[in-house]
């Protein structure tokens, strides 16, 4: 083991290549997955923001909050259903804001939504009509409390009145505040998409301590089947493309981990055959083959820590680098160590193929000369 | 070259290897090559497929079909523009709806009001539509006399399809190009509180000496209202396109960088364990070009059979399709990626070949070679 490691120290130009390739799989490996998170993030925080269990659609919306209609009267089914808590009615509409500091045309795409029940970060009570509470990555196009943004194309003035954070949805910043405003905004902004009185986009329903999809199955039975009733991570993956992005990328992750046991494996292969010799040599003066292995793999996880070290700097100095708005990357903690974890767990598959050689050493083949 | 065959068919393993992890390699990068024409075809073909030169959103649509309303006003001020010589609505929705006898699905309907100014410029199958009811469908979702029955509270258009048209999606939906008339019906079938049913977009067709770019200006110019693009541009600047473009290209990078480092590394470790015997060779009298000569040939070899065998992994895979996402056969990427990481990985192998060069015949003499 010692040996392992002084070789190291000593001879670090011999790993010098195989750990600038490795680092540049463990950073492969970190931006797909800082991708994937930031685009899974971006798309999904409105939703993950919920306090309720459980998102109520109309039937025919394929569940599609802009294309989901809930009326006053299924409203009135659903807060009758056995087992429902709170119901509260959820709206959302994508539009244009202008922004104060902007240009004319540079205008910063947003989600409106209007709500009864607060989500996770925003105080019980609902602002009053024309105020919002808004995602906190709109303070980079320059919003602040207190400033007036001018939603759509009849420039509806929304007061912002606080901030809310991780409630992105479609990539995009989100502001919070009434139904009443959500209506009159709409309807201002949306003459074809307009909601009447008392309808509702979706539901967030409460329960009590009843399974979610007994409910869920319960609320829509009692609807006749007007309804979808989903719950929230069942919502979080009927988003357009959410479950689509998390396959092809995890695919596209799988593959590269399986590059680097090739490389790995190719890189120690060939270490491996260069010291039959010395291996030959140790094993006649008594080295084990486990010794021996066990260097080789000490090896092999040095390299790979430190490659994902770079891999890991390399990630936040992306990170912060990107701006905002343009890629949506993010790189966590639990990203970061989970591809670090691949690329160890690759690296010692990959040194496995050197196993077999290093028992094949014959000691006395270093008595004789040759291997 | 004999003495590079020779080597190569002795050591199929070591070879063998690095062939694999090239054709990994490629066969990612071809992949995601594939998803990245595949998304960016499915989020804006039916904008590059549609006949009109010019679009004009309104600013606050943000550059998305669905996301712009055009009020009465601008597209008045449209109207009267110097250089236009026709100008027709389009509007663009995603509808619940049910084809033939099968469940619900989603569908994006592009209605327009002039067939030359919204309608597709060319279809694959069949024949533009006629009649009220007739519907030209992108030919990866629909098949010629479909059914489509538009879902919603109210009594919704039931479309036939008539036409076909390749790469014809929009926001990665299964499309439908029908009548203006068709698609106020089915508008209003899904939403009764609709007041009226804006056109999204203003196509337009600019007047004889005028371009289609000079156009787009002019109309920018005449109203803060107006966004007026091409319709390459329009495809081009569609949010999105160029996250996506942009993501994928760093992913690009990565492994345009992988490749040639592990083909170097490679070649480097089989130039050193190989010292001995070239040392020999040149002592000889081999000439240093004909070793470097043979060491390129492998290279050429092993990435060539790993972009062979790459391209073949990558043919079934491109005939595939990925959700709603179609896949094709690209070419022109197979071509540049091939000769790309032909040419980085000859250069990658220059760090051997001057090994190779620097090799002094006399070592053989004093054992220097095998150093």
């Amino acid at each position: 083991m010692k040996l392992a490691l002084r070789e190291l120290l000593r001879r670090p130009g011999r790993f010098a290549v195989a750990t600038a390739i490795l680092a540049l799989i463990a950073l492969l490996l970190m931006v797909l997955g800082g991708l994937l998170d930031g685009l899974v993030a971006g798309s999904t925080g409105a939703l993950r923001a919920q306090r309720g269990q459980l998102i109520v659609y109309s039937s025919a919306s394929q569940e599609s909050l802009v294309r989901s209609r809930i009326t006053p009267a299924v409203r009135q089914v659903i807060e009758k259903t056995v087992g429902v808590g709170r119901v509260a009615g959820l709206g959302s509409v994508q539009l244009g804001a202008r922004i104060e500091g902007h240009g004319p045309r540079d205008l910063v795409p947003v989600v409106l939504f209007g709500y009864e029940l607060a989500p996770r970060g925003l105080p019980d009570a609902v602002p009053a009509a024309g105020r919002v509470y808004a995602d906190r990555s709109l303070q980079s196009e320059g919003v602040r409390q207190g400033s007036t943004v001018l939603l759509g194309p009849a420039r509806t003035p929304v007061e912002v009145v606080g901030f809310l954070g991780d409630s992105r949805y479609s990539l995009q910043g989100t502001l919070w505040g009434s139904l009443q405003t959500w209506r009159s905004v709409l309807a201002a902004n949306r003459p074809g998409e307009r909601a009447g009185a008392g309808v509702d986009q979706a539901l967030v329903v409460r329960i009590g301590a009843v399974d979610s999809s007994t409910q869920a199955h319960a609320i829509d039975r009692a609807t006749n089947g007007a309804t979808k009733t989903l719950t929230i991570p069942q919502a979080i993956n009927a988003l357009p493309g959410v479950a689509q992005q998390q396959t092809v990328f995890n695919q596209i992750i799988g593959i590269t981990v399986l590059i680097a046991v090739v490389v790995v494996g190719l890189f120690f292969a060939l270490i491996t055959v260069e010291r039959v010799g010395l291996y030959g040599v140790l094993k006649a003066v008594g080295a084990s083959s486990g010794i021996l292995f066990a260097g080789v793999l000490l090896q092999a996880l040095v390299v790979t820590l430190i490659a994902s070290a770079i891999g890991v700097a390399a990630s936040l100095a992306l990170d912060a680098a990107i701006p905002a708005g343009s890629i949506p990357f993010v790189a966590t903690p639990a990203r970061l160590l989970t591809s670090t974890a691949y690329l160890v767990f690759a690296a010692l598959l990959g040194c496995a193929f050197s196993l077999r050689r290093v028992l094949r050493v014959d000691p006395a083949a270093a008595i004789g000369g040759e291997q | 070259m004999f003495l590079a065959l020779r080597e190569i068919r002795r050591a199929k393993l070591r070879f063998g290897l690095l062939v694999a992890a090239v054709a990994l390699l490629v066969f990612l990068i071809l992949t995601q090559q594939a998803l990245q024409n595949g998304l960016i075809t499915s989020f804006v073909g039916a904008i590059r497929r549609q006949s009109a030169p010019v679009l004009v959103f309104a600013v606050d649509g943000q550059r998305t079909l669905q996301g712009s309303v055009i009020t009465p006003r601008l597209e008045k001020s449209i109207d009267g523009v110097r250089g236009v010589a026709e100008a027709g609505r389009i509007g663009q929705g995603t509808f619940t709806v049910v084809v033939g006898r099968g469940g619900r699905s989603n569908a994006a309907l592009v209605g327009y009001e002039k067939s030359q100014l919204g309608g597709p410029d060319r279809l694959s199958a069949g024949r533009m539509p006629s009649a009220a009811g007739e519907a030209v469908g992108s030919a990866s979702d629909f098949a010629l006399g479909d059914r489509v029955r538009v879902v919603g509270p109210g009594e919704g258009p039931v479309l036939r399809v008539v036409g076909l048209a390749d790469d014809a999606q929009i926001q990665v939906t299964p499309t439908l190009f029908v009548s203006w008339p068709d698609y106020v019906a089915a508008a209003r079938a899904v939403n009764p509180d609709a007041a009226t049913v804006p056109p999204s977009v203003i196509g337009v067709r600019p007047a004889a000496g005028v371009t289609a770019a000079a156009l787009a200006g002019r109309i920018n110019g005449a109203s803060e209202e107006a966004d007026a693009l091409t319709r390459r541009q329009a495809a081009e600047k569609a949010p999105g396109v160029a996250a996506v473009r942009s993501s994928f290209n760093l992913i690009f990078l990565l492994f345009a960088l992988v490749v040639p480092l592990v083909a170097g590394l490679f070649f480097l470790i089989i130039t050193l364990q190989k010292a001995r015997a070239l040392t020999l060779l040149r002592a000889i009298g081999a000439p240093a070009g004909a070793l470097v000569r043979s060491l390129l040939v492998q290279v050429v070899i092993i990435i060539g059979g790993g972009i062979v065998l790459g391209t073949l992994l990558y043919v079934p895979l491109s005939q595939a399709k990925l959700g709603k996402l179609s896949l094709s056969f690209d070419l022109r990427a197979v071509v540049f990626w091939a000769v790309l990481l032909l040419v980085l990985g000859l250069a990658s192998a220059m760090v051997a070949a001057r090994r190779v060069l620097a090799i002094d015949p006399v070592e053989a003499t004093t054992g220097g070679g095998a150093r």
